[in-house]
């Protein structure tokens, strides 16, 4: 007996099939951060992708309400997880412009240090995770070790590792210790090395640029429309970073190049990312040089900022100004303000309304993640399911800023 | 009404009003230590220093001073505004007072400040005032600078009894003298004093004497830091973990409107002060009144109790059912209670008239006592005269003992828990009853001999509204949850109506005040049918 289907071309063989429902997610190795897309496929096109967050929901927002405005650090730390660091910094220049207050320039450009290690290590973490999800384990190792580099600067500074709490309103906890400077002039080009070996495992490898490049793709109109940020966006050909839109800190004194894509592609969001990496080493150089040894980091104003621990014990005024903060909370006047950075994921927004209490009415995030995860769904329709890997790997979704 | 200005805003005044007495009433806070609406002048503290522009045509008074010129790197002369104390001047009409606006008051303000902390003991962390401290305040508001002296401050006695309820440190005290004068002026018993001078200067008890008069508590209440503290508060609980319920005292008839500061979490009265009513107790309380919370947590029947044993709820309302079938309603005799809100003993009151179809109302409540010519009644009930005036028939409590013993009456209603007379009397009357049941929120006597007991909360546990001797119907809020298994009265009475087949249907507070004439529901703090 002869095939049934022996005289069609092999392109035109159809297999008669059922759409299926499949879960991935919120738990799959592949899946950084929880997060569950059902899809349903067609053979192994997805044909419609329901991407649910809100597995790691807190209700940040809502914890924010009961404590005072410096309690919020420990929360906005983990909100970013992978870049604490930017996200204080955020929190507390949205604070300080409620209060109306600038900290000292010495703190701007340290500022701008640690939030720049924080955006290479989430930049290295995030990178090397997505390789890793593709099967090359031995770039994410590379990656991982520049990043530990980093952990290394930030715990000597913060005495921790990951979430830092170390951003204060009017200030920073500590001021920067006598050799931050060295240790980061030692560690930026060891990262660039190390960088620079990641690399050339990835960017000649033909499985990695297949799985890369073409796919995801997303056209800056629909990327504005979803209210994308950050290297998303910019992969996609936006130069729109809040740094060079709306600087803030010292960014507008130094230089740097904003990276774009031109596909929105996966690829594009990968090389963008690595080249952000760069830049940013840059900006560290530049702001090392430029920041002073010695000054204030903390603004000069009893109402805000704790007094020495020393005095606290001795004298009664120092008594009382802390006693003041840290019961009272910093009494931040009645208004409201929207803050926003550039985090690592785009931009990081903070709206807070102020009673005139010492505790916030309310804190409202806009995290660039909530935004871009929106888009993962119709990125990922028509693909098949091993592309959802890569998408969802080089848009970097947090789910901790996904609290929503 | 005749006006000034105070920092260019138009402030009415009245005849004979201060500076801060007017700002005072505008609401408009000038800091002071040393003043209180209630207390005479004292001008020594010098926080509430203004300066005050001189009448047309004349000169500004100025003092000469010496001010250090960084630039010459020496004194220099020059003048400054005689600053004056804003709560002793007299206002006069279209007077200018600057406070806020002039820099040389908020430098005066930083400096008085900066000296009054000059030997303050670093005793924030275990002090009871810590969070409604004067001084924390305003060095926040007004000073807000560092120690500047590096000498030792001047050591006094610390943790000096000054009596049973009060304990002084002298380190803390500014010598406002607030203390002194509230015992002379409102307490009316000269017995605190200050001693030495400058630094020195310390209060003192007179000699061979204690703080005891009926008003200790109110030395501390008027303290403005942490000097006097207050036995029974001190080391119990931080003021900032503390909620306040607007409650009023219920130790006698004045009906004293005061705050009940308990902790949320634990659901634990922790203090009971004064709070402001110019038609009833001023400012002021008494040390009973302020001690009277201790009795929400003291001694509590906390469940319900059939013939003195612990039972449910279900179980004694069954026994009620039991004990009152067939008794004939001329046997029943219902007893109100003047220390229960009006909103109890109004239900009990319906139950008995209305349902029952009794007119055996007797009424009970603590005896007679202690009285003086300030706050304290003699008359120990806080609702006397919400009792008389809903039940105006209601016989003494002494005439249901003898029906009891004569037989007229077999089966008592009651409520509440303090009977006037002696315990001992009782005993015999009680016993020849053939059921008592109660609603008590005490052991007591009554609860004690009653066939069945049920547990009523306390004023702390549910709002009411209670009349006080002069007949102004005033509101008690609710500060903590009921303790144990413990309801509010009427709902105890709804509950007892219930069991033995009546419509009492109130569920909520606001069913049975829906029922009670409108004006005996008027809001708190109004006179009756004023």
């Amino acid at each position: 007996m002869e095939p049934i289907d022996q005289e069609l071309e092999e392109g035109e063989l159809e297999l008669p099939s059922q759409p299926m429902s499949l879960n991935m997610g919120p738990s799959h190795p592949a899946m950084h951060g929880t997060v569950r897309i059902v899809m349903e496929l067609s053979g192994e096109t997805i044909t419609k992708a329901d991407v649910q967050i809100g597995y790691l929901h807190r209700g940040f927002e809502k914890m924010c309400e009961r404590g005072n405005w410096t309690q919020v650090f420990p929360y906005v730390d983990r909100c970013n997880y992978a870049s604490p660091m930017l996200n204080n910094v955020g929190f507390a220049l949205a604070v300080e412009k409620l209060l109306g207050v600038t900290v000292p320039e010495r703190c701007q450009y340290y500022r701008v240090v640690l939030g720049e290690l924080a955006r290479i290590a989430d930049h290295l973490t995030s990178q090397g995770a997505m390789a890793m999800e593709l099967g090359a384990f031995t770039p994410m190792l590379w990656f991982i070790k520049g990043r530990e580099m980093i952990y290394d600067i930030m715990e000597e500074e913060t005495g921790a590792r990951l979430t830092h709490s170390f951003g204060r309103v009017g200030g920073m906890a500590k001021p920067p210790s006598d050799h931050f400077k060295p240790m980061v002039a030692q560690v930026l080009p060891r990262v660039l090395s190390i960088l620079g070996e990641a690399e050339a495992l990835l960017l000649q490898n033909r499985i990695f640029m297949d799985r890369l490049q073409g796919v995801g793709k997303i056209s800056a109109a629909d990327a504005i429309a979803l209210g994308w940020t950050g290297p998303c966006l910019r992969a996609t050909g936006v130069p729109y970073d809040v740094r060079k839109a709306h600087p803030y800190l010292v960014y507008d004194r130094l230089a740097f190049d904003i990276p774009v894509g031109q596909e929105g592609d996966n690829w594009d969001r990968f090389m963008v990312r690595i080249e952000e990496i760069r830049q940013s080493v840059r900006i560290i150089e530049q702001a090392l040089e430029q920041m002073a040894d010695q000054g204030p980091v903390n603004v000069d104003d009893p109402r805000i900022v704790l007094p020495p621990k020393d005095e606290v014990y001795s004298t009664i005024e120092g008594t009382i100004q802390h006693f003041k903060i840290v019961m009272e909370g910093i009494k931040v006047p009645a208004g409201e303000a929207y803050g926003y950075t550039e985090g690592c994921n785009g931009e990081l927004g903070f709206y807070l309304v102020s009673d005139g209490s010492g505790t916030p009415y309310r804190v409202r995030i806009r995290p660039p993640c909530f935004a871009i995860t929106a888009g993962l769904g119709g990125l990922v329709t028509g693909l098949m399911i091993p592309d959802v890997v890569p998408t969802f790997g080089s848009l970097n979704m947090i789910g901790g800023e996904c609290d929503h | 009404m005749p006006t000034f200005k105070l920092d260019g805003r138009e402030i009415p005044f009245e005849k004979g009003d201060t500076i801060i007495r007017a700002a005072h009433r505008m609401g408009i806070d000038i800091p002071h230590y040393c003043w209180h609406p209630g207390l005479s002048v004292a001008a020594n503290c010098r926080m509430c220093l203004v300066e005050i522009a001189p009448p047309p045509g004349q000169r500004p008074m100025q003092l000469d001073i010496l001010e250090w010129d960084a630039e010459k790197h020496d004194y220099v002369v020059a003048k400054k505004p005689k600053l004056q104390p804003a709560c002793q001047i007299a206002v006069a009409e279209n007077m200018e007072v600057k406070s806020e606006s002039s820099p040389e008051v908020e430098k005066a303000r930083s400096q008085v400040q900066e000296l009054l902390l000059l030997n303050h003991p670093v005793d924030c962390p275990i002090c009871d005032q810590a969070g409604e401290c004067r001084l924390q305040d305003y060095w926040l508001e007004h000073q807000g600078t560092k120690k500047r002296m590096r000498d030792e401050p001047v050591h006094k006695p610390k943790a000096v009894v000054f009596g049973p309820t009060i304990v002084y440190d002298a380190e803390r005290c500014i010598v406002c003298t607030r203390c002194v004068r509230f015992s002379a002026e409102i307490a009316k018993d000269p017995v605190l004093d200050e001693r030495q001078r400058g630094n020195l200067t310390e209060i003192v008890v007179s000699p061979g004497r204690l703080l005891d008069h009926d008003y200790t508590l109110m030395t501390e209440h008027v303290c403005p830091v942490g000097a006097l503290t207050s036995s029974d508060f001190r080391f119990k609980a931080r003021v900032w973990f503390l909620r306040s319920a607007r409650t009023l005292c219920m130790g006698c008839a004045t009906g004293c409107n005061a705050y009940l500061d308990y902790d949320p979490r634990t659901m634990t009265p922790h203090r009971h002060r004064p709070r402001e009513n110019m038609a009833v107790n001023q400012y002021w309380m008494c040390d009973e009144g302020m001690l009277s919370y201790t009795r929400v947590t003291g001694d509590r029947l906390l469940e319900a109790r059939i013939a003195g044993r612990p039972s449910t709820f279900e179980a004694a309302l069954a026994e009620v059912k039991r004990l009152f079938a067939g008794v004939p309603k001329e046997s029943i005799a219902c007893v109100l209670s003047a220390q229960h809100s009006y909103e109890s003993n109004f239900a009990l009151v319906e139950l008995a008239s209305k349902f029952i179809g009794t007119t055996a109302l007797f009424t009970s409540g603590k005896p007679k006592g202690k009285r003086d010519d300030i706050l304290i009644h003699e008359d120990k009930n806080p609702n006397t005269l919400g009792v008389k005036k809903l039940a105006p028939s209601a016989r003494p409590f002494d005439q249901l003992l003898e029906g009891l013993l004569t037989g007229t009456y077999t089966h008592v209603i009651a409520l509440g828990t303090d009977l006037p007379g002696q315990p001992e009397l009782l005993e015999a009357p009680l016993s020849r009853a053939a059921a008592i049941v109660t609603m008590a929120s005490h052991d007591g006597p009554f609860v004690r001999r009653a066939s069945v007991a049920l547990p009523a909360s306390t004023w702390a546990e549910t709002e009411g509204t209670y009349i006080n001797s002069r007949g102004m119907a005033q509101r008690s809020e609710r500060a903590i949850d009921p303790k144990g298994e413990s309801r509010p009265a009427w709902e105890l009475v709804a509950l007892v109506g219930r069991t033995l087949g009546y419509a009492t249907e109130w569920k909520k507070l606001k069913a049975v005040r829906r029922e009670m004439e409108p004006e005996a529901s008027a809001p708190a703090d109004r006179p009756v049918g004023a």
